[in-house]
């Protein structure tokens, strides 16, 4: 009789398919998955710690670098833990600016999502088309506030300043097109029959299990639980905007992916209202009055929106001083990682691939 | 034009034979002058397809590809070549030395023994082969011996994925491969591909045998690892395969080898169901060699647009498919090119 | 029910018409792409603006900003602005916290340097002055307020003294 080995394969911290420095190790049996370990924290920053040592408002720029390809909504999810503490009012105009941006934030984050998950699989060009698309948005997140993927632009009390001139006419251009866009995405990448037979019944996630692992975002709604945050707890303006959830069914890749493309459309029509209810408002302040150094009163505060990549949340604790004693972030990517020895369990190499990336990390996120 | 290289092989035969050299011995030289044209022609299109797949894949792309090195980025294949000519060949400390040198370097041989046979107009095989089918399937599938080998040697668990992929992938596409070319060959009768293409006179034989043309098409694309077969190296699952600890011109060659192989199926494709250099419509007053070309660079472009449109299959997909798809189908053409060949001769047609 | 295959074949119509598009590359040294105006960038220092308030070295998440100045005659003078720019994140708060505007970008992204010593830009870099200029100065300063002074006194009194006369 053959003896059989297992064996085991290091895949990562460099490796083309795991999105950044994510290492996974592998226990496989020829092909077949018997176990696999993530291994996390090759991009620590410490950016937790490096907050109690910052001001509130320097805090920012280091929210911007946890997941910083929706770095908008993690600027929101902050700000807003800030002044739930401070309990400052924020201006009606500079609430429509930050549904619009974290808005086309999503859609930047999930044409990364959807590109990268086309990629995985081989198909290279399904990765440059959505990131044509995203180039756009970076355009107009530089007309807006100067940079492209960390914008540090929502602050305590408001925006740092008012939409550009120039970006009504880019963003209107752009909400023209980007539904055909979506189209061609639908045509090249969702419609494909390999693509469906890579990622159709692969890796299935139960709706139970994973509302268990307080699994969020896509990968939850993925699994048929209709729950977004921006419906199920609206925090700003939300409740003023008619958009769906979308929601799968199977909670297999596949299901995990369309959300993503779906939500796409969804976070579009959200930004087309938003523009115009925000044309109707008349000329005023992005900002509210608050004091230069904030000096929040002693207490804690919790936090959350629903990021790109699921339930973003901050833990924010002060002590009465200019810098907070504790920050904390729930990242939605790490906790969406818990279930990936499960999911990926039976499965070939390729499929772990495929699981990956419809789950969805960032590696900043993960790691902090 | 029609016989320009022929005209050139014969005058230079001739002129060996007027310098005193006997017949036997200006056959031999003229037979290494045939295959040194051949190298050069192989290893052109190898540099020329690298320039064309990144150009077609940058077209396709909405971006440019390259178009800095030379004229139109023309020579951006070249100066890639020397970058990688001059980088160090890195082998890795627990490799298998032998094996792991001689597979690169081995890797352009089945493809070259192939093009030896491959009547590239007519008349202009290097060699007349009257087994040319049986002998282009027989050498072609060499190569997974030496991509094996690459595989093996490299002593990476990667490479030993891959290298068990390409094993798996190979041989069983070259089931269906055999099975489909058989309905041709079943026509014609003959093995000898200049005679294939004779008999392609009135009807290419894409038309009498398209599924055998589907099977054998998509069996190629399997057999030169390309998407969406391209599992062997597979970059977003194993790294590069086989070729993942090559670097320098050991990973150019077999970068190379790729194309030399794509070339190969394609003129096996052109020759076997396209008409080889029969022109169509009567267009005759350009060259057969040229319309040869022509047929092998459409199907070249068919290769690179599938490439740059479909993700990956999964290997366990790829031999479902390749066994429960393929082989049954080509074995059905094969029936029904017999009953068909057979009901045509009883009605004498 | 769609036919098997219909996908693969829309998804070749769609790469086929992308290859007639037009290309979106920018052709980056040849062509550069317009930048907008809230670009951030290298970063420019107006010397003359600058009050030395230290606002944005205050302001930086970073501590990239190191400011060196001199007290002459009560009032805080320039003498080095140096920006140590690989730890600089770019997010704008010291051009926000800036009172004066001094602070500002210029469209302008190609930072990279050679060397690493290289990346600590100096914005400002001013000798100070002269112990007898500085003399000068303080001694200018002392005649103008006593001047001042002498001045207010004539008119019956500083404004402070006017409201206090009002209040009477």
């Amino acid at each position: 009789m053959l003896r059989t080995e297992e064996f085991t394969l290091n895949m990562g911290p460099q490796h083309p398919a795991t999105h950044g420095v994510f290492r996974l190790i592998l226990h496989l049996d020829g092909e077949t998955i018997v176990k696999a370990e993530p291994v996390l924290g090759y991009l620590h920053r410490g950016i937790e710690k490096l907050a109690e040592s910052r001001t509130y408002t320097q805090v920012i720029p280091y929210t911007d670098r946890l997941d910083y390809l929706a770095a908008m909504l993690n600027n929101l999810g902050y700000v807003q833990a800030v002044e739930k503490m401070i309990g400052v009012e924020v201006p009606e105009r500079a609430e429509y600016i930050r549904v619009i941006v974290s808005e086309m934030s999503r859609i930047a984050s999930h044409c990364i999502a959807t590109g990268a998950y086309a990629l995985d699989l081989g198909g290279f060009t399904g990765f440059m088309y959505p990131f044509r698309e995203r180039e756009k948005l970076m355009d107009m997140f530089e007309m807006i506030c100067g940079s492209r993927m960390t914008f540090s632009y929502i602050r305590v009390g408001g925006v740092a300043a008012d939409l550009p001139e120039e970006f009504y006419p880019a963003i209107k251009k752009f909400l023209q097109e980007f539904p055909s866009c979506v189209d061609e995405y639908d045509g090249l990448i969702t419609g494909n029959e390999i693509f469906q037979a890579r990622t159709k019944g692969i890796g299935i996630l139960p709706a139970e299990k994973a509302v268990k692992y307080s699994l969020s975002g896509p990968v939850l709604r993925g699994s048929g639980v209709k729950y977004d945050l921006r419906k199920a707890r609206p925090y700003g303006i939300y409740d003023r905007f008619d958009f769906e959830v979308p929601v799968g069914k199977n909670g297999d890749c596949f299901d995990r992916y369309y959300c993503r493309i779906l939500e796409m459309r969804q976070s579009h029509r959200i930004i087309k209202q938003a523009l115009e209810q925000l044309q109707e408002l008349p000329e005023g302040p992005v900002m509210a009055k608050v004091p230069k150094v904030l000096k929040p009163p002693k207490g804690d505060v919790y936090h959350e929106i629903e990021g790109a990549k699921g339930i973003l949340g901050y833990y924010v604790v002060s002590d009465g001083t200019v810098n907070p004693y504790r920050v904390h972030v729930r990242r939605p990517s790490f906790i969406n990682l818990d279930l990936i020895d499960e999911m990926c369990r039976g499965w070939k190499i390729a499929d772990v691939v495929a699981i990956l990336g419809s789950i969805d990390i960032v590696l900043g996120e993960v790691d902090c | 034009m029609e016989n320009l290289f022929v005209n050139t092989a014969g005058s230079i035969r001739n002129i060996m034979e007027n310098s005193g050299l006997s017949p036997l011995l200006s056959d031999a030289v003229l037979v290494m002058f045939k295959l040194l044209a051949i190298l050069v022609f192989v290893l052109i299109n190898a540099l020329w397809l690298v320039y064309m797949e990144r150009k077609i894949a940058g077209y396709i792309q909405c971006r440019y590809g390259p178009n800095r090195v030379g004229p139109k980025g023309l020579l951006q294949t070249t100066a890639d070549i020397g970058k990688l000519i001059s980088k160090e060949i890195i082998i890795p400390r627990g490799a298998d030395k032998i094996l792991f040198l001689l597979s690169p370097a081995l890797i352009f041989a089945p493809p070259l023994m192939v093009f030896m046979v491959v009547p590239f107009g007519e008349n202009m095989a290097a060699v007349e082969l009257n087994i040319g089918v049986f002998y282009f399937l027989a050498v072609a599938s060499l190569s997974t011996v030496i991509f094996w080998m690459a595989g093996w040697a490299s002593n990476n668990k990667y490479s030993l994925l891959g290298g068990m992929r390409v094993v798996a992938q190979m041989i069983s596409y070259e089931l269906p491969m055999v099975l489909a070319i058989l309905g041709v060959v079943m026509i014609t009768g003959t093995l000898n591909m200049s005679e294939i293409i004779r008999a392609q006179e009135n009807t290419w034989f894409i038309f009498t045998q398209p599924v055998a043309f589907l099977i054998y098409f998509i069996a190629g694309v399997a057999e030169c690892n390309r998407a969406p077969f391209d599992l062997a190296e597979g970059e977003s699952e194993i790294v590069a395969g086989p070729f993942t600890e090559y670097s320098g011109m050991g990973f150019a060659m077999f970068f190379l080898a790729e194309y030399a192989n794509m070339v190969l199926v394609s003129f096996m494709a052109a020759t076997l169901f396209l008409g080889g250099w029969l022109a169509p419509f009567g267009l005759t007053f350009i060259p057969g060699w040229i319309w040869m070309l022509l047929k092998v660079y459409v199907l070249i472009f068919l290769f690179m647009w599938l490439r740059w449109t479909y993700p990956r299959i999964r290997v366990d997909q790829l031999m479902g498919f390749g066994w429960k798809v393929l082989v049954p189908l080509s074995l059905a053409n094969i029936f029904v090119t017999g009953v068909a060949i057979k009901v045509l001769d009883m009605i004498g047609w | 029910m769609q036919m098997f295959g219909s996908g693969l074949i829309k998804g070749l119509a769609i790469t086929w018409k992308e290859l007639f598009t037009k290309k979106v590359t920018v052709q980056y040294p040849d062509e550069i792409y317009p930048l907008p105006d809230r670009f951030h960038g290298k970063f420019k220092l107006n010397k003359d603006a600058c009050i030395s308030c230290g606002m944005c070295v205050r302001a930086c998440p970073n501590k990239v900003i190191t400011m060196e100045t001199e007290t002459v005659a009560r009032k805080k003078r320039l003498l080095k602005y140096t920006m140590d720019i690989k730890y600089c994140l770019f997010c704008g708060l010291c051009v926000e916290a800036c009172p004066k505007n001094a602070l500002g970008y210029v469209k302008d992204f190609e930072l990279a340097q050679y060397k690493r010593d290289k990346l600590t830009v100096v914005l400002a870099a001013e000798e100070p002055l002269p112990r007898e200029e500085k003399e000068r100065l303080e001694a200018e300063a002392a005649q103008r307020a006593a001047a001042a002074k002498k001045a207010a006194g004539a008119r019956g009194g500083s404004a402070f003294g006017n409201k206090a006369e009002g209040g009477e």
